[in-house]
């Protein structure tokens, strides 16, 4: 009887304790806080919580559904918040000139390094990796099952089926990086990543290949293949930027043939659909915005340009009226302003930046699928990311959209 | 004057031929005639090289994908939200096989499946060439018959291109001449065919393989449109 009745209470401690060990960082700030002491507390939780050996973590799950390292979760999109540090703290250190801003986004461009050793395959970039020897259970239940062992980097399992937005990701944030960021050294080394990345794609005919020659669910940029407006203007703009990076001319020779014999800058004038309005899609706006953000400020070609405006002008469109309901669409406004130099943030949208906001730790059940085929569910903590915030806070204080005082 | 009324008389007596000759379908069936159609592509990945003329005999397939509805039928404990009685069922390989088989059909095989869907002139999508978004389902939250146009197949099949990936009855293995290897190959995956509403457009070509564990298909949306032999 009395070992029995202790049970419960040896369970909270256990819980407890798995807790504290696993959240590294609990402290989270108030709504009613200065937006600088926002991102400042979220960006302690996302170097602290999210961090897998330099990748961020899109969604963190804690213990004990979660391990205590490396902490698990969805990982198929964590290229995007690892690209947002990345360009975040690219953006921090041209403003502050802090060594330990540098040092965090070389440790971030590492991990992207990483993403590619993993693979085994020069050029192929992996989704996320984790430090594992034995399949995860969230590998069988999020995403697509793409998951293989590393024979590159014993020990460590990673997930392929890289995609458009990933591909976007990649050239968007190594890319801020080497402009505002990396010295001499880092300045090769991104430009080597690029050149491997972007020319393996060209090299199989503009399509993302995956570790068994196949193209990956989403990689197709390739001018033979039927394919999204939205991933001609992506690819353009990998090519432009890898051009201006690597100095290779084979990517300026790509890029004019993908114009001149393609047509890919008329396609990509319409990557936003407008009509019907049910198909807009401000995940797609994102790359977009990205892409735009990163060929406009490089192309100079007058009539090419016309059309990039032409472009985000059907954007526009839609931008002009949305509400700030995800962190992501508030960067669009500022994008916009930068691109065109048109002053279109009102009171009500400068608000907007000063609420903006990480995330919660929610607690929910996971179903986790067990050996003999049966599911437990287990109740966990978790989080999501605040990258894009964090990413926002510093693009507009490095553009002079946000004051240091907000 | 009189050699056009020549002309139509023979063109109406061979389309009466050729419909007395065409068996008529079971409810919800199309037919496919026997005959070679192009197979495979020059342009796709490289499983679906060389491009080739297959030949099937005549059989009967489903016009749509089957539904949770229909699927529910064959299996009462097959549980599905209310709202989605009209999408497409999402199965392993074994549950559509066992489905197939209590319908009286069976699945196809890919060339039946790529001859259904292309017909015989090597096309990229079942209504021709180009692609158009109003072809397709778009909304992810929808599968079968949603499309804001609804082009058939040349035989008069809906949503082989998106909605749900399609099962074949086949293994995942190389075409007669194709050098390419892939360790895939053999007899571990199904084939798995049309794309679904969550890949990019490439993904909807009649020619595309995609091969897939038969019972774990983790999130990949499988559905099933049978045949049916014709005695």
């Amino acid at each position: 009887m009395f070992k029995y009745s202790l049970l419960p209470l040896v369970s909270v401690f256990i819980f407890i304790n798995h807790g504290l060990l696993a959240q590294k960082v609990n402290e989270f700030p108030k709504k009613t806080d200065p937006l600088y002491k926002k991102v400042e507390m979220f960006d302690r939780l996302m170097l602290g919580n999210h961090w897998n050996e330099g990748a961020i973590m899109q969604h963190v799950i804690f213990p004990p559904a979660g391990l205590e390292r490396p902490i698990i979760g969805s990982q198929a999109d964590c290229l995007d918040p690892t690209s947002e540090m990345l360009a975040a703290y690219s953006h921090k250190y041209a403003i502050t000139g802090d060594p330990k801003d540098r040092k965090i986004a070389n440790d971030i461009f590492e991990a992207v390094l990483k993403l590619e050793k993993v693979t085994g395959v020069e050029g192929l970039v992996a989704r996320s990796f984790n430090r594992t020897n034995e399949p995860l259970w969230h590998e069988e239940v999020f995403w697509y099952h793409e998951w293989h062992q590393s024979s590159s980097m014993p020990g460590y399992r990673w997930l392929g089926d890289l995609s458009a937005d990933k591909f976007t990701s990649i050239f968007y944030g190594v890319g801020t990086f080497w402009e505002l960021c990396a010295d001499d050294e880092y300045k090769k080394k991104a430009a080597g990543l690029l050149d491997r990345f972007i020319g393996r794609v060209v090299d199989n005919n503009f399509k993302l290949t995956d570790l068994d020659g196949k193209m990956t669910l989403w990689g197709n940029f390739c001018p033979n293949l039927p394919h999204q407006e939205l991933n001609s203007l992506e690819m353009l703009a990998a090519l432009k930027v890898t051009h201006h990076i690597t100095g290779k001319e084979r990517y300026n020779a790509a890029y004019h043939m993908l114009i001149d014999r393609y047509h890919y800058d008329d396609h990509q004038i319409n990557s936003k659909i407008i009509f019907p309005k049910e198909w807009r899609n401000v995940g797609d706006d994102y790359h977009a915005a990205r892409s735009l953000y990163m060929i406009m400020r490089l192309e100079t070609d007058p009539n090419l340009l016309n059309k990039y405006r032409m472009n985000l002008n059907r954007h526009w469109y839609d931008w002009k009226d949305l509400e700030f309901t995800w962190e992501s669409n508030i960067w669009f406004l500022m994008v916009y302003k930068v691109l065109t130099g048109e002053d279109i943030f009102t009171e009500e949208k400068k608000q907007g930046i000063k609420d903006m906001w990480g995330f919660e730790r929610n607690t929910r059940e996971f179903k986790i699928p067990q050996k003999d085929g049966s599911f437990k569910l287990v109740r966990s903590e978790e989080e999501q990311t605040a990258a894009a915030m964090i990413r926002n806070y510093w693009f507009g204080r490095y553009y002079g959209i946000i004051d240091e005082k907000w | 004057m009189k050699s056009y009324l020549t002309l139509l008389t023979f063109f109406v007596h061979i389309l009466y031929l050729i419909g007395q000759e065409t068996p008529t379908p079971p409810e919800g069936m199309v037919y496919v005639p026997a005959g070679e159609f192009i197979m495979g592509s020059t342009y796709g990945d490289p499983d679906e090289r060389p491009q080739q003329i297959a030949s099937t005999k005549a059989y009967f397939i489903d016009q749509y994908e089957v539904s949770n509805t229909e699927f529910a039928k064959f299996d009462p404990t097959f549980k599905f939200p209310p709202e989605k009685k009209n999408n497409a069922a999402v199965v392993t390989w074994s549950m559509a096989n066992a489905y197939a088989k209590w319908a009286g059909k069976r699945l196809p095989t890919e060339k039946e499946w790529e001859k259904a869907a292309r017909g015989i002139d090597g096309r990229v999508f079942p209504w021709g060439d180009t692609y158009d978004n109003t072809y397709v389902v778009w909304d992810q939250k929808e599968t079968r018959g949603t499309s804001i146009a609804k082009p058939a197949s040349p035989y008069g099949c809906y949503d082989m291109a998106g909605s749900v990936w399609e099962w074949t009855s086949d293994w995942y293995k190389p075409y007669p001449g194709n050098e390419v290897p892939m360790e895939q190959y053999g007899e571990t995956y199904k084939v798995m065919r049309g794309g679904s509403n969550f890949n990019n457009h490439s993904f909807i070509r009649t020619s595309q393989r995609y091969y897939v564990l038969p019972e774990k298909i983790h999130v990949y949306p499988v559905g099933i449109r049978c045949v049916k032999d014709i005695d």
